[in-house]
C-alpha cells in the first residue's frame, strides 16, 4: 500500500488506537507526521497538567459512607430545616405524628441518619433482627422511583421503633415501623402519612407530595 | 502425598472503593477544567463519588468504571448552575473543515511544535469551545481510548475522533499566525 495515511489515520496510530501499517516504515512523510502528533500530545499532556485532588478532598471520600450520604442529604435538610423552627414549637403537643416528623428532621441532620447503609433490602431486613423485637419489612424499591438508603432503631416513648430513610431524588423519607400505633393528625410543614399492615404501624415522613407517599406505601404493602 | 485446596468463597466483587478512589486525581482535575475553580471542583467530585458510591449497584461489573464515573461526573456538572451556564449549544460546524487525506500539514518543521509553549498551548486550549477540550483532555490527558471517551461523553465513535480532529487543527491554527 502506497497510499500517505490521512489526517485521522495519523493520530489514529499516535493514540494508538492503530498500529502503524507497511507503507509507514518505508515512507518518511508519514513517520514524521506520527512523531509530531506524538509531540504534540505529550506538549498538550504537559501543558495541562494540573495538580493532584487535595489530600482532605481525598479524605472526605474515604470516610465512611455514611458521612457521604449525610453531605447529599444536606441539600434536602436545607429546605426541612426552615420548616424545623416551627415543628419544634411543636414539639411539646402531644401530637405523635409532630414528634416523628421532629425525629425525621433530626436524624437526617445528624451526621449519621442510619445505622445499616445499603440500598439492599436483604442487608437492610436481616440488620434489624434482634434489634427490634418484630420482623421489619423492608420494601424491594428497584421498580419504583424510591431509593432505600438504609436503616437503624430508634426509641420513641421507650420503645424501639424500626426505622428506614428512603430517598426520592434529593428528597429524603422517613419510614417508622412499630408494633404500637404511632398515628395522629399530621402537622402543616411536611407530607405525613400513617397506615397499618397486621401488627405493625407504619408512618412514612418527608419533604415530598403526599401522593409519593401513597406510591411508597403501596411499594411496602405490594 | 496430594494436597487438595478448597475454595471455600466465591471471590469477592471489587467494592465501588476499590475501583473509584484511584480515578481521584483524574476526576478531580477534569472537575478543575470543567469548574474552573477550587472549591467548586471538589464539591463536584464529592457529589460525583456519592452518586457513584449509590448507583454502584447499576454499574455492570467488567465495564468501565473510569467512563463509568466521569460519565457521572459530567452529568452532575452539566446540570448543576455552573454547568448550565458554562456549556453553550454545541456547534453546529462538527465537520472537520479540510479535506486533504495526506498528511501534508503536518511535518516535523511545524509551526506548532517550533512556537508553542506550554503557557501558550494552555490559553489556546482554554479557548477552544468546551466539546473540543474535553475530548482532547480525556484523550491526551487522561490517556483515555477512543471508545471510553465516546462512552464516558455519551457520543458515538465517529463523533469523538471529528471533535478531536477538530480540536487538534484548532490547537495547531493557533501557532500558524506569523
Amino acid at each position: 500500500m502506497n497510499q500517505h495515511l490521512t489526517i485521522e489515520e495519523v493520530h489514529g496510530i499516535a493514540d494508538g488506537e492503530s498500529q502503524p501499517d507497511a507503507h509507514v516504515r518505508d515512507c518518511v512523510r508519514c513517520s514524521n507526521a506520527i512523531l509530531d502528533a506524538v509531540q504534540m500530545k505529550r506538549l498538550v499532556r504537559d501543558a495541562m497538567r494540573e495538580e493532584p485532588a487535595p489530600a482532605s478532598l481525598r479524605r472526605r471520600i474515604r470516610r465512611e459512607p455514611q458521612r457521604m450520604t449525610w453531605l447529599a442529604a444536606a441539600a434536602a435538610v436545607a429546605a426541612i430545616i426552615i420548616g424545623a423552627t416551627m415543628l419544634l414549637q411543636r414539639s411539646q403537643s402531644p401530637n405523635a405524628i409532630a414528634e416523628l416528623a421532629d425525629m425525621h428532621t433530626t436524624i437526617l441532620a445528624s451526621a449519621n441518619p442510619v445505622d445499616v447503609l445499603s440500598t439492599d433490602k436483604h442487608t437492610v431486613k436481616p440488620w434489624f433482627e434482634g434489634r427490634v423485637p418484630f420482623a421489619v419489612p423492608v420494601p424491594d424499591l428497584a421498580s419504583t422511583p424510591f431509593h432505600l438508603i438504609g436503616g437503624r432503631v430508634v426509641y420513641w416513648h421507650g420503645n424501639q421503633v424500626a426505622y428506614l430513610l428512603v430517598g426520592k431524588g434529593a428528597h429524603r423519607i422517613s419510614v417508622f415501623v412499630s408494633p404500637q400505633h404511632l398515628g395522629g393528625a399530621p402537622p402543616p410543614a411536611v407530607s405525613t402519612l400513617d397506615w397499618q399492615v397486621g401488627a405493625l404501624d407504619f408512618v412514612a415522613v418527608g419533604d415530598v407530595p403526599e401522593q409519593d407517599l401513597a406510591q411508597l406505601r403501596d411499594a411496602f404493602n405490594r | 502425598m496430594g494436597v487438595e485446596v478448597l475454595r471455600m468463597s466465591e471471590p469477592q466483587p471489587a467494592s465501588f472503593e476499590e475501583l473509584a478512589l484511584p480515578l481521584l486525581d483524574s476526576l478531580y482535575r477534569y472537575a478543575r477544567w470543567l469548574t474552573r475553580d477550587r472549591s467548586e471542583a471538589e464539591d463536584l467530585v464529592q457529589e460525583a463519588y456519592l452518586k457513584g458510591l449509590r448507583g454502584f449497584r447499576s454499574f455492570i461489573a467488567g465495564s468501565n468504571m473510569r467512563a463509568w464515573m466521569f460519565r457521572i461526573l459530567r452529568n452532575t456538572f452539566l446540570t448543576s448552575r455552573t454547568g448550565l451556564r458554562a456549556v453553550p449549544p454545541i456547534s453546529l460546524d462538527e465537520q472537520p473543515e479540510i479535506a486533504e487525506s495526506i498528511a501534508d500539514p503536518v511535518t516535523p518543521e511545524s509551526n506548532f511544535l517550533r512556537n508553542a509553549n506550554a503557557e501558550t498551548l494552555r490559553r489556546a486550549i482554554e479557548n477552544l469551545p468546551p466539546e473540543f477540550r474535553e475530548v482532547l483532555l480525556l484523550c491526551d490527558v487522561e490517556g483515555m481510548r477512543y471508545k471510553e471517551i465516546a462512552e464516558a461523553l455519551s457520543i458515538p465513535i465517529g463523533t469523538v475522533t471529528s471533535r478531536l480532529l477538530r480540536a487538534r487543527q484548532k490547537v495547531r491554527k493557533a501557532f500558524e499566525e506569523p
